[in-house]
């Protein structure tokens, strides 16, 4: 998502790259794209509300009027949309316009059922909160946590109970993230030290970010009257004995629910899906995966549902293709739709306040229409057979680097691997909690701080002879080229706020078999 | 859905209507949830796709059975195992006073269940009479997952918006979204009150600061000392100091000693220091329990 995707990349390349996908996926860049031949950035929010179903009851709020003037005639905006357009080329940055036209038009969409009166008001000061963002950190992308929070809260409605309610932790989030963003990628951070996730609440994250702890080990008085009931072998610490008296590492649970996510994972097999289908092929699968990330971004969804949600897609794939005729099989057209519909499911299973249908079809560009959406969701749920509680490699790591103490950064380090490894398809058919182990592995040879040790082989359950088949599949996969078309994993990680893991320099794979 | 004959009405769910129905083949009476799906709306209600998965995960002689999912165009329908009433309306129909054995029984069986959501990595997160269902054999089903999700390992942040008010916990009542399996076990502990008084709510607040001084009359207002971390919640507010009453003996007359232990340990209010489900279980309480309830797995 770099500037290089579109700044340097000839645009040949690029039309070869998406070309072979024409009309299936619409990346953001495609957008970009688009929107630069249209010059003015801004006007393209009102171009797609033209489109948009809800034309009558948008066009009319003077909220939506109100953010486009809030920009107009916020100081000096012409000089600032120029700024802008010059960092927009020579920062590595987000697609700043994308976004805010996305950020824009979930407004308008939400606001169908909105007092306007509070829009508006939410609505300006989100804007002005991306142009004090602007004007002091350029290097950020453009959602912030505060626009995140307060538009996407604008009296939604509900969709489950658990949306009700959150305007007010999002309205705190909101005004604690204006200053600074780590927050952004809270989704990402969420949990960087036992002490800071037991004693804060959502609404202090960013206070949270600031106060890092880089080495995880806190040690908790031990409660002798409580005992683990599992037995750990001599010389691995008791991880979750140690914790027993932080009610949110659920310690007298853990192993019995990590026990359980490992043993479901056999229900959830992927295979070698392509052989069966003709039009559709790893690149494409690449693509999308790709994509699905930077909409994991831009919404700020948890990264379980990023997770959930290609897996979705991988499920679906194979056993949709053993069940049905080729005919039937999933066109290259349909595979956005199928990505998106996931990312929709996803959402709606793992997230407090999940994006709204629109939010989803407008990602799409307008591909795809409402209906379709729907049909794509009941027919993934039906594929799948209603079962989302898929193990995921994401929480199995999350659960591993507890365990082994790792530092934040290279926690951080190991799910660029496992993020990075969700775009290549040869790394489908692999178990969830054997690619986290690996990931971790890896990352800790990486980082040179140590192998797989007691600890670590008593918590996953898997020796380094286990795991090293998919360690040095991993490591093929960092080792490949970088794609300007599939960069979207690697520029995330390249962010300090992720500590630049994606720059750490890699290994041959001779250095990761002892 | 030619499958089922519809007898009667039943209620309404979360998000849906609830029928009893026969299977015309069969003949077995099932209960029927029926979700609407309409084109203008965002496709299925996460509600009905929370509890749909986490149900067919949860299998469970202590909770209910979804047996099958049916799909149409503009719904969707739920095919769960019937039961002949909830607790609430069990309650109702009590003449007199409940079995003291009854009132074990039932609980031992609640907290087995809850025990088998939490160590499957699931929350119910609404937990109350009327989602207990009981039938014609004296067992007792958790029900009504909608509220239901499946947590991480640590937490993460979810709702503060969860929980019928009676039943809600006092960090959660703070506006605590930092929570875990403890959600429950408070709600147990309401639940197990109600029961030893057969059926009279333990905790019926009009409002937040109602249930709030309900709580904390009964059990003392918590302070730092006592639940270190309180005045840090998000919608914490001072409220009156209340020194602890004399004790449960008074508020569950005709729970025995070891019930009233129990019972403390579920109603602390510092989630840190509430008893989980597998604890509550292997209480002394449950010592004399009859060896058929307990015996009975899944």
């Amino acid at each position: 998502m770099a500037p290089t995707r579109l700044a340097s990349k000839p645009i040949g390349v690029n039309e070869n790259l998406n070309g072979i996908l024409y009309h299936g996926i619409t990346t953001r860049s495609k957008q970009l794209a688009t929107l630069k031949t249209h010059k003015d950035c801004l006007k393209v929010p009102n171009k797609r509300k033209a489109d948009s179903p809800l034309k009558d009851l948008t066009a009319k709020r003077a909220a939506f009027g109100d953010i486009t003037n809030a920009i107009n005639k916020s100081s000096a905006t012409h000089d600032k949309e120029k700024v802008m357009a010059v960092k927009k080329v020579t920062v590595e940055t987000k697609l700043l316009p994308t976004l805010k036209s996305i950020k824009q038009q979930t407004t308008a969409v939400n606001g169908k059922s909105s007092k306007a009166k509070t829009l508006q008001r939410v609505a300006t000061n989100a804007i002005e909160s991306v142009h004090k963002h602007f004007t002091r950190e350029p290097l950020k992308p453009v959602a912030t946590r505060a626009q995140n929070g307060i538009l996407k809260n604008i009296d939604r409605k509900p969709v489950g109970k658990e949306n009700q309610n959150n305007s007010q932790s999002s309205g705190k989030s909101g005004k604690s993230d204006v200053s600074g963003d780590p927050s952004l990628y809270m989704t990402a951070l969420e949990n960087i030290s036992p002490s800071d996730s037991t004693k804060e609440e959502c609404k202090t994250i960013s206070e949270k970010l600031n106060k890092v702890n880089l080495d995880d080990t806190i040690n908790r008085s031990l409660d002798e009257e409580t005992e683990s009931p599992h037995k750990v072998p001599s010389g691995v610490p008791d991880f979750d004995l140690e914790n027993w008296n932080d009610p949110f590492q659920v310690s007298n649970y853990a192993m019995d629910i990590f026990n359980y996510l490992k043993s479901r994972e056999r229900l959830f097999p992927i295979d070698d899906y392509l052989t069966r289908m003709s039009g559709i092929t790893s690149w494409m699968r690449a693509l999308l995966v790709d994509w699905m990330v930077e909409v994991q971004e831009s919404f700020e969804l948890n990264h379980e549902t990023l997770y959930l949600a290609v897996k979705l897609v991988d499920l679906f794939l194979t056993r949709s293709t053993k069940t049905q005729s080729q005919k039937e099989h999933l066109t290259k057209e349909e595979l956005q739709l199928l990505g998106a519909s996931a990312l929709f499911i996803a959402s709606k299973f793992d997230e407090r306040i999940p994006p709204l249908v629109d939010d989803f079809l407008y990602i799409c560009d307008g591909a795809y229409t409402l209906s379709q959406l729907l049909k794509m969701e009941m027919n993934i749920l039906r594929v799948v057979d209603f079962d989302l509680g898929i193990p995921l490699s994401y929480r199995f790591l999350r659960r591993y680097a507890r365990c082994a103490r790792v530092s934040m950064p290279t926690l951080t380090l190991a799910r660029f691997v496992l993020e990075q490894c969700l775009l290549d398809y040869a790394l489908v058919q692999h178990s969830d909690s054997k690619m986290a182990a690996a990931a971790l592995y890896l990352a800790l040879r990486m980082k040179a701080i140590g192998g797989w040790s007691p600890t670590l082989q008593y918590y996953t359950g898997y020796s380094l002879k286990d795991i090293l088949p998919i360690v040095l599949a991993q490591n093929a996969t960092l080792h490949k080229k970088p794609k300007s078309a599939i960069s979207t994993v690697r520029n995330k990680y390249s962010h300090t706020i992720f500590f630049e893991v994606a720059k750490v320099p890699l290994l041959e794979d001779s250095a990761l078999s002892s | 859905m030619q499958k089922y004959e519809k007898l009667e009405k039943i209620g309404e769910g979360t998000y849906g209507t609830v029928f009893k129905a026969k299977n015309k083949e069969t003949h077995e009476i099932v209960a029927l949830k029926r979700v609407r799906l309409d084109d203008d709306d965002e496709g299925v209600p996460s509600s009905a796709l929370r509890e749909i998965c986490l149900l067919k995960e949860l299998k469970h002689k202590n909770i209910v059975r979804l047996y099958d999912v049916l799909h149409s165009e503009k719904k969707l329908t739920l095919v769960f195992e019937h039961c002949d009433q909830d607790l609430k309306k069990y309650f109702d129909s009590l003449n007199g006073e409940i079995d003291l054995d009854v009132v074990k029984s039932f609980m031992y069986q609640l907290l087995r269940g809850l025990a088998f959501c939490h160590s499957h990595n699931v929350l119910h997160r609404d937990l109350k009479p009327q989602n207990l269902l009981i039938n014609k054999n004296g067992e007792l089903k958790l029900a009504d997952f909608g509220l239901a999700r499946a947590f991480g390992i640590p937490v993460k942040c979810y709702s503060a918006e969860v929980v019928t008010l009676w039943y809600r916990p006092p960090d959660v009542l703070f506006g605590a979204k930092l929570y875990t399996t403890s959600i429950d076990m408070w709600s147990a502990g309401c639940i197990f009150a109600e029961l030893a008084n057969s059926g009279r709510p333990l905790f019926p607040g009009s409002d937040v600061d109602d249930q709030l001084k309900r709580i904390f009359k009964l059990l003392g207002t918590p302070n730092e000392d006592t639940w270190p971390g309180v005045t840090q919640l998000p919608d914490y507010k001072p409220l009156p100091v209340y020194q602890p009453s004399l004790g449960l003996a008074q508020v569950v007359p005709r729970l025995p000693a070891r019930g009233r232990d129990l019972l403390a340990r579920l109603l602390t209010c510092n989630p840190a220091l509430r008893m989980p489900a597998d604890d509550a279980m292997a209480h002394a309480y449950f010592h004399d329990l009859n060896p058929s309830v307990k015996n009975d797995r899944c």
